[in-house]
């Protein structure tokens, strides 16, 4: 008996070693390149086989990494089974009861998703989309550094600000006259060459309707409509693109989804549990974050010069592999290859072909999540690092050290007026 | 006006006519012909479809359920739809090389990759050799079998052949 129970002492303690070792943060680098290969889309695994990328990988409890969510997201969640379809056309949202789009959505509309699913891909993408729309809208300053080998060699800095009427906490606005599924106002704010330079979006509750965008430069004093597939437009020059907040900007409509695989990868996170929001106002919260210095900004950096080397961890995490498509001809992508988390359904990286189905670019997404209690939660995307391997060359974006989340914006502000007068 | 003043004015007027009919008519340069598609055939006619890597030979045959394996086991359908889709939809980026003395530079050559697709009745319908990624990664080395020249196909056709890969029934041995 004494050996039997000593048996099971040794077996336990064993176990609890193993499960500590795995809790250990460790670094994949070039030296252990093999443990990532199947951890990272296969250009990246290039660079990191080169020496050119590192990645602190923690792991994270999965019990406590599902409640970055709030307990209402997942209350809601549960709810929505079986409550959602798909039209056959445009792939929009469908409520089973009334064969239209639904009123409002809040929660994942898609608990579970079947790999053998054929609209697998398009309910991956919708609880994508509502998932990120949880926080209700809010905003950051951030910057956007286009990088190459030589190190920096454009800077500008912008701000975003958001509402979303779909998706949130709390549930709907009251008044939404326009029928909208979220809308936006971003805007240049230096170097003084574009500073002014501003867009607003409006994004439509429907499954046909197209984005509405305005563009407006203060040296022509003109907002102009443009077209909404200038997403895939570089964004000033740089190798980055409107689509590639939370590595994918566009209504789920604009695209073909198929769901082709599923595996673990890294997840870029600032850190694997939620930051804490301060409150400001009644309706506004800040959220405290740290700055993301990337080689060119630290003297004798490793690697390549876009490369972040501080406040960046890697969680495991267990992901869906889906294409995305636009048969928009004016849409510069062609195969997009996305990598979804399973249960909390962010992006973490992208491949992206072009049109003739030449590779060029990948991203890779980063987030945050800010939680205080169960009632709210909110995700935000707080990095993206834009590769053209192409051209050897590389775009930061992001990388804001607040942010804010806001329920109550002025009805008046994502107006064509706020866009025009903003240089005032 | 002199007859002499006439035929002049007719002589210039001739000229300038002669001007316009072969400098401004001339028809306009035509665009350089893009190349055709890897696969110059709709899809729907290829009936079989060979991957061979080494002592790897992947087989998909069309049947009346979709596509089986050379042994009749099951494909998932989309992957070897996927890849017929892509060799219709892409055409060679560049003519790398067109007679290269070292075709291994390229990871081409004898033992090495190759897809063939073929009809009903058994008429190839493309026999491709499959090399190494560029440096950028942003393509693959190709070239039609009996054919010198190397050429540059987008990398999603790696990308397509890896899901085949993947979904191979059973291994697929």
């Amino acid at each position: 008996m004494r050996l039997y129970l000593r048996l099971c002492a040794a077996i336990l303690a064993a176990g609890a070693l193993t499960a500590a070792a795995d809790e250990q943060p460790w670094t994949l680098d070039a030296s252990n390149w093999e443990k990532g290969k199947d951890l990272l889309p296969e250009p990246v695994v290039k660079r990191l086989q080169k020496g050119e990328y590192w990645f602190k990988v923690v792991s994270a409890d999965p019990g406590k990494f599902h409640h970055n969510y709030s307990q209402a997201f997942w209350d809601a969640t549960e709810k929505n089974a079986g409550k959602y379809d798909l039209d056959e056309k445009t792939c929009g949202l469908k409520d089973k009861a009334t064969d239209k789009i639904p009123d409002f959505v809040f929660g994942l509309p898609f608990p579970q998703v079947d790999k053998a699913d054929p609209k697998g891909g398009c309910k991956i993408a919708w609880n994508f989309t509502m998932a990120g729309a949880m926080g209700g809208g809010g905003g950051a300053t951030f910057t956007l550094n286009g990088v190459d080998t030589g190190g920096q060699f454009r800077r500008i800095k912008a701000f975003i600000h958001t509402r979303g009427y779909q998706g949130r906490h709390f549930g709907p606005l009251k008044d939404n006259p326009e029928g909208l599924a979220g809308e936006g106002i971003g805007g240049a704010l230096e170097p003084v060459d574009v500073e002014g330079v501003s867009t607003l979006t409006k994004r439509y509750w429907n499954w046909e309707g197209q984005d509405a965008v305005w563009a407006y430069v203060p040296s022509t004093r003109r907002a102009r409509r443009v077209n909404s597939a200038s997403r895939s437009d570089p964004v000033a020059g740089l190798d980055i693109f409107a689509d590639d907040l939370n590595c994918y900007g566009g209504k789920v409509e604009y695209y073909q989804w198929k769901l082709v695989g599923e595996q673990t990868i890294l997840a870029p996170l600032l850190q694997p549990y939620p930051f804490a929001s301060k409150s400001v106002s009644p309706t506004r919260q800040l959220i405290d974050t740290p700055y993301m210095p990337a080689g060119y900004e630290v003297p004798n950096a490793k690697g390549a010069p876009w490369w972040i080397q501080q406040n960046l961890v890697f969680v495991p995490r267990p992901v869906w592999v889906v294409e995305g498509q636009s048969s928009d001809p004016y849409y510069n992508f062609g195969k997009v290859i996305m990598y979804f988390d399973k249960e909390m359904y962010r992006i973490y990286w992208k491949q992206v072909h072009n049109r003739a189905g030449e590779y060029f670019y990948t991203a890779m997404c980063g987030y945050h999540f800010v939680k205080n209690d169960e009632t709210f939660s909110a995700v935000f995307p707080n990095l993206v690092v834009g590769v053209n391997d192409k051209t050897n060359r590389a775009a930061l974006g992001g990388r804001f050290q607040s942010s804010f989340l806001e329920q109550s914006w002025d009805p008046s502000y994502f107006s064509l007026r706020t866009l025009t007068h903003m240089t005032d | 006006m002199t007859a002499r003043g006439t035929a002049l004015l007719v002589a210039l007027l001739a000229t300038l006519a002669g001007y316009l009919w072969v400098v401004e008519r001339r028809p306009a340069p035509a665009f350089p012909a893009e190349p055709a598609p890897l696969l110059a055939v709709p899809t729907a006619a290829v009936a079989r479809v060979e991957l061979v890597e080494g002592e790897r030979r992947l087989t998909a045959v069309r049947g009346e359920r979709g596509w089986t394996d050379a042994a009749g086991r099951p494909w998932s359908q989309d992957p070897v739809s996927d890849l017929l889709a892509a060799l219709g939809a892409l055409r060679p980026l560049a003519t790398v090389d067109p007679d290269p003395a070292t075709p291994g530079d390229y990871g081409l050559g004898p033992g090495g990759r190759r897809l063939e697709l073929a009809a009903a009745d058994g008429r190839p319908l493309l026999a491709l050799e499959l090399g190494e990624r560029n440096p950028a990664w942003t393509g693959l080395y190709a070239r039609r079998a009996g054919e010198p020249a190397v050429l540059l196909v987008g990398g999603v056709l790696a990308w397509e052949l890896e899901k085949v890969r993947q979904a191979a029934p059973g291994g697929n041995p």
